[in-house]
């Protein structure tokens, strides 16, 4: 199919659609739309376009739309497939929130809240889950995490300064061993 | 001003949440400590909202509570932000893709990122957990843990039965 921007925009939109209850189930449908239906790009470079979304921060699932749209037809691509992956999000949102703001005072509403408020635990709890298998690959990577941990539940450390301090844990690791390799070589 | 202060939140959120969209919650629970803005009893309504509507849940709450802060203008602007600072580096990256992928110190840092973005968002589940937790609650929670356990199965799964379970628990008077 060819690849204008009107097209990039809608698969990405159908895309936006489809994703409920969290990025996590955006790589399957990314596959049917892209790989098997489309043709635009293959399974490898899914999966490494995937990869990559989670490395850089922001929002998974429009991560991997920037760099899928930029692959396809540049920084223009990029720019359809976000506002086609986002306006879906944005359009529910809208609509829904005039209208919760009036129904979330019944009382039944009130309990389904409580419900899916439960529910979004157990998300919460499956996402940390993948997450740990993830990035919690030795002794190291599970201190940081505790540490992490311990100052924003404990010490309410704001989020951004946890997140700079272990940008800095990370160069100063690598700058570590490049000293010692260095010394190795001499 | 609440438009400029919103947009700098919301690019802040997109800059160094990492992790995925739950990865933005704790940023959006400081927020409510910090700007009071809405409340953390109103987030967990958003985030429960954002869970069962379409679009990236990272979209959704940013959307929901943009719109709680200023209107439809201040969704835009929470949403728009929110992508922006992923956007400008995605393109970026996506222009250097081999050095970025072969960088040593890119590698360390993302090495060292993944278990923060992880222990932030274990923090906000205990948070979330503590605040929001009865004993109803607990059996429902532990229902649903023990049947993520049995096999992976869809989110929407868990936000069906949770929302019936809700239902019933409301008319027992068991939701508190």
């Amino acid at each position: 199919m060819e690849k204008t921007l009107y097209q990039i925009f809608k698969t990405f939109f159908k895309v936006g659609i489809l994703l409920l209850g969290g990025g996590y189930v955006i790589l399957p449908l990314l596959q049917a739309e892209l790989v098997e239906k489309r043709n635009w790009i293959d399974d490898n470079e899914l999966c490494e376009y995937y990869a990559l979304g989670q490395s850089v921060p922001g929002i998974i699932a429009t991560n991997t739309a920037i760099f899928v749209g930029y692959k396809l037809k540049k920084t223009a691509g990029a720019i359809a497939a976000t506002i086609g992956i986002t306006l879906p999000a944005f359009i529910s949102i809208i609509i829904i929130a005039k209208v919760i703001q009036e129904i979330i005072q019944l009382e039944f509403v009130q309990s389904i809240f409580w419900g899916v408020g439960i529910g979004v635990l157990i998300l919460i709890f499956l996402a940390i889950k993948e997450m740990w298998k993830k990035s919690i690959v030795d002794k190291f990577t599970c201190a940081i995490f505790f540490l992490v941990f311990t100052l924003s539940a404990c010490f309410k450390a704001p989020p951004a300064a946890l997140i700079i301090l272990s940008i800095f844990i990370g160069i100063w690791i690598e700058y570590q061993k490049k000293i010692e390799h260095g010394e190795n070589e001499e | 001003m609440i438009y400029f202060k919103l947009f700098l939140e919301f690019f802040h959120i997109g800059l160094f949440s990492f992790g995925g969209g739950y990865a933005t919650l704790p940023f959006l629970y400081h927020i409510a400590d910090v700007q009071k803005w809405y409340t953390t009893k109103e987030l967990t309504d958003m985030i429960a909202v954002s869970s069962i509507t379409p679009g990236p849940v990272g979209v959704n709450v940013a959307t929901f509570a943009g719109f709680k802060t200023a209107g439809i203008l201040g969704s835009l602007i929470a949403t728009t932000s929110v992508i922006l600072p992923s956007f400008i580096i995605v393109i970026i990256i996506s222009k250097i893709l081999e050095q970025f992928k072969h960088n040593k110190y890119v590698r360390s840092v993302i090495y060292t990122l993944k278990p923060a973005g992880c222990g932030l968002l274990a923090a906000v589940g205990v948070d979330m957990f503590i605040n929001n937790i009865n004993i109803p609650g607990m059996i429902l929670l532990a229902g649903l843990f023990f049947a993520s356990l049995t096999e992976k199965r869809d989110p929407l799964f868990y936000l069906a039965v949770s929302a019936l379970v809700g239902l019933i628990a409301g008319f027992f008077n068991l939701t508190g």
